[in-house]
């Protein structure tokens, strides 16, 4: 009997997948994350009250007309860069806290962890990004003439957000003097998107442009390397 | 020894052939153009020490050898230097032809990204006590911001016109002249046997170090005074 039932699990352990693993992660995450609202309150608290502090000093009027464009893009990344680095260390932290991070070793193929983690941090971005990116608009009165390529900027800025945290979530995580670790070495990695971000942004909100979408081409680019190098060198953080 | 008399002499000679042996060039201010003997050569060892620094990490990687975390460290911290040096030298030259220290020019930009690299690297390595996981980490951090360079030198430069000399002073006379081209290449081989013979050094130093704390550990494992006793002599016979 009990060999049988060893087969049996063996088969199942075989015919699951990396994706059903990291969506499983995923879910899991994303349970525990409704639970608490940990991660989720801290990102969101910290841009809602970043953006007021700016709304409240610059105002709708402050700033120049032909500044707004540069200016709005730049305070705008700024929230929402600062905002992510914010809160999504948690999704790696909080497993080393809770003591979780060895049966979830034993549970799942390092890969299928980090695609798992990956798109709980880009579920974070993403309720950020709707939160924040409207009222930003709305309170900063920033007019956008291109509004197609300014989302798909911001989407793909978003993704690359995620896509250059997360590995640096899970290797802080193993180390002490987490908060401050996760923004010192995630900018540096940050700072190529951020700059094309902010450019991208700018010229969307100028208007249509026959140069086309270099910016987007960049960011989907920094998305897909750092996600096949994360890939890559997951299994060494995740297995140390 | 004799090579570093022989590294010194030469390094005398290229300094004084810098300042009397070639031209000033034309079109810039005064002699400000004989920073390209100091300036170069010391942003071109910083981008070496990178490369190194990267490959070394590679290597520790694939083979866990305690030496090649050792030359990966080194360095880094090798680079670091060479970069500050970079950064002072090249805001002393941008003072005195573009008429400030600081302006974020793309050269700027980008060699301010790789101190903020180099200096996360280090904070990372510090906030680690466990030295095994510590290496894995560094390694993995080295090789992810390395990922981010292409992107510096891609998408940096779209961003503002360059006023570094390379774009605006040198499309009119592609060759330099053979007595700069000289001393140029002269100094960029002393630069780069300066360079390793500091790492040279300091890896050694790193070994003995790393030596030092497994006699001490042998010393208090044994609890043998004999053991004890050796010590200082073991450790001499390796240091010379």
């Amino acid at each position: 009997m009990p060999q049988t039932k060893s087969v049996k699990r063996t088969t199942r352990t075989e015919s699951s997948t990396y994706l059903n693993e990291a969506i499983a992660i995923w879910f899991r995450d994303m349970r525990s994350e409704f639970r608490t609202r940990y991660a989720l309150n801290a990102i969101l608290m910290f841009a809602v009250t970043t953006l007021i502090a700016v709304s409240f000093a610059i105002g709708s009027f402050r700033i120049d007309e032909s500044e707004r464009p540069f200016l709005y893009a730049v305070l705008l990344w700024i929230i929402l860069t600062f905002s992510a680095l914010s809160g999504l260390s948690r999704s790696f932290v909080k497993e080393e806290e809770a003591g979780t991070i060895d049966v979830l070793k034993l549970s799942a193929r390092p890969q299928a962890v980090f695609l798992g983690k990956l798109l709980f941090n880009l579920s974070l971005l993403g309720a950020l990004g709707v939160v924040i990116v409207p009222t930003f608009i709305l309170l900063m009165a920033y007019q956008i003439n291109f509004p197609v390529f300014f989302t798909t900027m911001i989407i793909t800025g978003c993704l690359g957000l995620g896509a250059g945290t997360t590995i640096i979530a899970a290797m802080i995580a193993r180390a002490s003097g987490r908060g401050a670790l996760f923004s010192v070495l995630s900018l540096p990695l940050l700072l190529p998107l951020m700059i094309t971000c902010i450019k991208g942004c700018e010229r969307a909100a100028i208007g249509y442009d026959s140069a086309g979408w270099p910016e987007v081409k960049i960011a989907v680019a920094y998305v897909i390397i750092m996600i096949t190098m994360s890939l890559f060198l997951f299994s060494l953080v995740w297995e140390e | 020894m004799v090579q570093k008399i022989l590294l010194t002499i030469w390094m005398a000679v290229i300094i004084v052939a810098a300042f009397l042996y070639t031209e000033a060039a034309v079109g810039f201010p005064g002699q400000t153009s004989r920073i390209l003997f100091f300036h170069v050569p010391q942003s071109w060892v910083a981008t070496l020490s990178f490369l190194v620094s990267m490959a070394a990490s590679v290597v520790y990687l694939a083979k866990r050898k305690l030496k090649a975390d050792h030359v990966a460290q080194s360095a880094a911290e090798l680079g670091f230097l060479f970069c500050i040096l970079a950064t002072v030298t090249g805001s002393i030259f941008a003072k005195a032809t573009w008429g400030s220290f600081w302006n974020w020019d793309p050269r700027e930009t980008s060699i301010v990204i790789l101190l903020t690299i180099y200096g996360a690297y280090f904070a990372l390595r510090s906030a680690i006590s466990d030295p095994d996981r510590c290496r894995v980490l560094a390694a993995v951090y080295s090789i992810l911001a390395f990922v981010t360079v292409p992107f510096l030198v891609f998408v940096v430069p779209r961003i503002t016109a360059s006023l570094h000399p390379e774009n605006t002073m040198n499309p009119a006379n592609p060759g330099m002249d053979p007595r700069t081209l000289t001393v140029f290449l002269g100094s960029l081989f002393a630069y780069t046997a300066l360079y390793l013979w500091m790492l040279r050094l300091r890896i050694r130093i790193l070994n003995l170090e790393s030596l030092k704390v497994r006699d001490l550990f042998r010393g208090r494992g044994g609890g043998n005074p004999k053991t004890e006793n050796e010590q200082p002599r073991m450790k001499g016979g390796r240091a010379q």
